[in-house]
């Protein structure tokens, strides 16, 4: 157990309370004949039970110190790329998003000068255009390129 | 005299050039992976599965399959010259490999590395090919009441094995039957949390999931941590072991390669508490245990042999009962379900050449790692070298374009950015991603099994402990649930530490 779990507890509690309403809305019928909220009801019943263990554990039992979150700067930017990447994708077109992700994390978050950063995302783009796009045919949103 | 005629069917379907070039594909992206800290066999099959969906159910299977015995090979490799696993299968490898790389015997550690993962490979296929064809019509017995109770075991003993607290694992696995549920309901086509999403009306897909919590996760947490690869500049040589190298390492080979096929065969275990295990046996067993972690050549032959005989296992319960041992096969079977086959006792009569193109494919491809891994292994050290810095760039969009690819849609995306940050956050608060992935694959199965033996037994409970087979499942997993209350987890635990 680490100091961290009665918060995790707590949410996980909080959460299979939700999800207990919600199916309960949907019906959980009887046993003879289980409703479409049966098994979510019973699922997050027991995700609450096991949540509360995990919270008295927590409060009660010695719990150990947990490890402190160290370079959490590069991990939010990495993330915020990714979500980026899904959201500018359809617009903005696969070549172009990937060429601008690339470049965007060599340079925000491995410090690659601006000569090399816009090369290997050049060339990372290409390649992947060429294998995904031309060779394996996915369909690759065109974006603006295609308009 | 079935099996033989099947097998030959199998080479069939593998020995021509489409079957030997994804049997090749999958082999050498296998080694490729293993070789590559930061990203396992789960991510690696969630990436390569949109460029399947172009081909036949038979050769995209021989591909993914070749994909996860690869890695068993090339993990090693990084083990013994970097000091850092390339998947989690091979940590135990580099306790005595990098050991004995030091010493200058790197060459031999990875030559018995191949060799005993071959003589592995080759054991396991013998016994899939055997036992999976048993154990699927001893299947075709069970009714929904043994396949509930069997899923419980499973997820039961996916959580008793695995890393950290049980009761977290615990937690992951309901959270895993919560997530299952989403979708449309099979009976009522009620739609149950979708709130309107059309992404979410068909459930939530085991491959973006897995891509998030495997692949995105991984390196969320790598890309704040420096990794300190520091290769071996010696030239490696005389890969071929010594008469005395093979005299210390054929009992520890033997030995793994069974301990690790039983221990692959039961669901819920992968292959690195078995590696662990035969590690602790070897050193048991030993007349020099003080040798174990200063580079004895038994410490480095009995893991690897037994990681690659987990890999064969593991198969037995997915092909023959349609019940994933771990997440990598929990992928394997989202693969055939895109296909709209469904792993099980019926398989082997349905679909036969899969099957048995399976099994054959396993025993080529484990002679194309053979051939491959030792004379490229100057190949692999280079790829070593590439920066991480370069790497993740490319590894995300792999995910990105793998994720987008399954239906040529944003959602997809969008719920692996959103499981690998989770996971990310779980990884922090010590909580493992398996038991939620294998809930989540088994959560739709587990609860139609569970509702259609409540109709049978008109709402009664006692029809899973009045049928020999569901209590004996039902018996194992009590017995899971129970012995960390007796204090026989931490035991365990410690034997293989």
């Amino acid at each position: 157990m680490i100091t961290t779990d009665r918060w995790t507890g707590l949410f996980f509690i909080l959460f299979s309370l939700y999800v207990c309403f919600e199916s309960w809305r949907l019906g959980v019928g009887s046993f003879f004949r289980p409703g479409a909220g049966f098994f979510p009801f019973y699922s997050s019943a027991l995700l609450g039970v096991l949540s509360l263990i995990l919270g008295f554990l927590t409060c009660r039992g010695k719990a150990e110190k947990a490890d402190p979150w160290t370079d959490l700067g590069n991990t939010v930017t990495v993330s915020l790329a990714l979500l980026g990447f899904a959201l500018l994708l359809t617009w903005l077109g696969f070549v172009v998003t990937t060429f601008l992700f690339s470049i965007f994390l060599l340079r925000a978050v491995e410090r690659r000068g601006w000569l090399l950063a816009a090369g290997a995302a050049f060339f990372i783009s290409a390649a992947f255009y060429v294998v995904f796009g031309l060779w394996l045919r996915a369909q690759l949103p065109a974006g603006i390129l295609g308009r | 005299m079935a099996a033989f005629d099947g097998i030959i069917q199998g080479f069939a379907v593998v020995l021509t050039i489409k079957g030997l070039a994804f049997c090749f594909i999958g082999v050498l992206l296998g080694t490729l992976v293993g070789v590559l800290p930061g990203i396992g066999p789960a991510a690696a099959i969630s990436l390569l599965l949109p460029t399947t969906f172009r081909t036949d159910p038979a050769s995209s299977m021989i591909m993914l399959a070749g994909l996860y015995y690869g890695v068993m090979y090339g993990g090693s490799t990084t083990s013994i010259l970097v000091n850092i696993p390339g998947e989690a299968a091979s940590v135990v490898t580099c306790f005595d490999g990098y050991q004995m790389a030091r010493q200058g015997r790197a060459g031999p550690a990875l030559g018995i590395a191949a060799l005993g993962s071959f003589f592995a490979g080759t054991v396991g296929v013998i016994g899939l090919m055997f036992l999976a064809p048993l154990l699927a019509s001893f299947a075709l017995l069970f009714g929904a009441p043994e396949y509930f109770s069997l899923m419980v075991m499973s997820m039961t003993l996916v959580t008793y094995l695995s890393r950290g607290s049980q009761l977290k694992a615990l937690m992951m696995a309901a959270l895993g039957l919560i997530l299952g549920s989403i979708g449309l309901d099979a009976v009522t086509a009620k739609p149950r949390f979708t709130y309107d999403i059309l992404v979410l009306r068909d459930g939530i897909g085991i491959v973006p999931v897995v891509m998030g919590l495997f692949g995105i996760t991984e390196i969320l947490l790598n890309v704040g941590a420096t990794m300190d690869r520091e290769i071996l500049k010696s030239k490696i040589t005389h890969l071929l072991p010594t008469r005395k190298d093979w005299q210390d390492s054929a009992m520890p080979i033997a030995r793994g390669s069974l301990l690790g096929f039983f221990l692959g065969v039961l669901p819920g275990l992968g292959p690195v508490i078995a590696t662990f295990l035969s590690y602790g046996m070897e050193k048991r067993l030993s007349k020099h245990p003080e040798k174990f972690g200063t580079g004895a050549i038994e410490g480095v032959a009995g893991p690897e042999a037994c990681n690659n005989a987990v890999a064969s296992g593991n198969f037995v319960p997915m092909l023959s009962l349609g019940i994933p041992a771990n997440a990598v096969m929990a992928m394997l079977l989202g693969a055939l379900a895109i296909y709209g086959i469904q792993p099980g006792p019926l398989l082997i009569k349905e679909h036969p050449q899969i099957f048995w193109g399976l099994i054959a494919s396993m025993y080529v491809g484990n002679v194309m790692l053979l051939i491959l891994n030792l004379p490229l292994i100057p190949l692999w050290v280079q790829v070593l070298k590439i920066p991480y810095g370069i790497l993740y760039p490319v590894i995300l969009l792999f995910c990105l374009i793998g994720s987008y690819s399954l239906n040529n849609n944003i959602g997809d995306v969008i719920i692996m950015w959103f499981f690998g940050v989770f996971g990310f956050l779980m990884k922090k608060f010590q909580f493992e991603p398996a038991p939620l992935v294998l809930a989540l694959v088994l959560g739709p199965m587990l609860e139609d099994n569970l509702r259609q033996s409540l109709i049978i037994s008109q709402g009664n409970f006692s029809i899973f402990i009045s049928r020999p087979l569901s209590v004996a499942f039902l018996v194992v997993s009590a017995s899971a649930l129970l012995f960390p209350l007796l204090s026989l987890r931490p035991r365990l635990r410690e034997t293989t530490e």
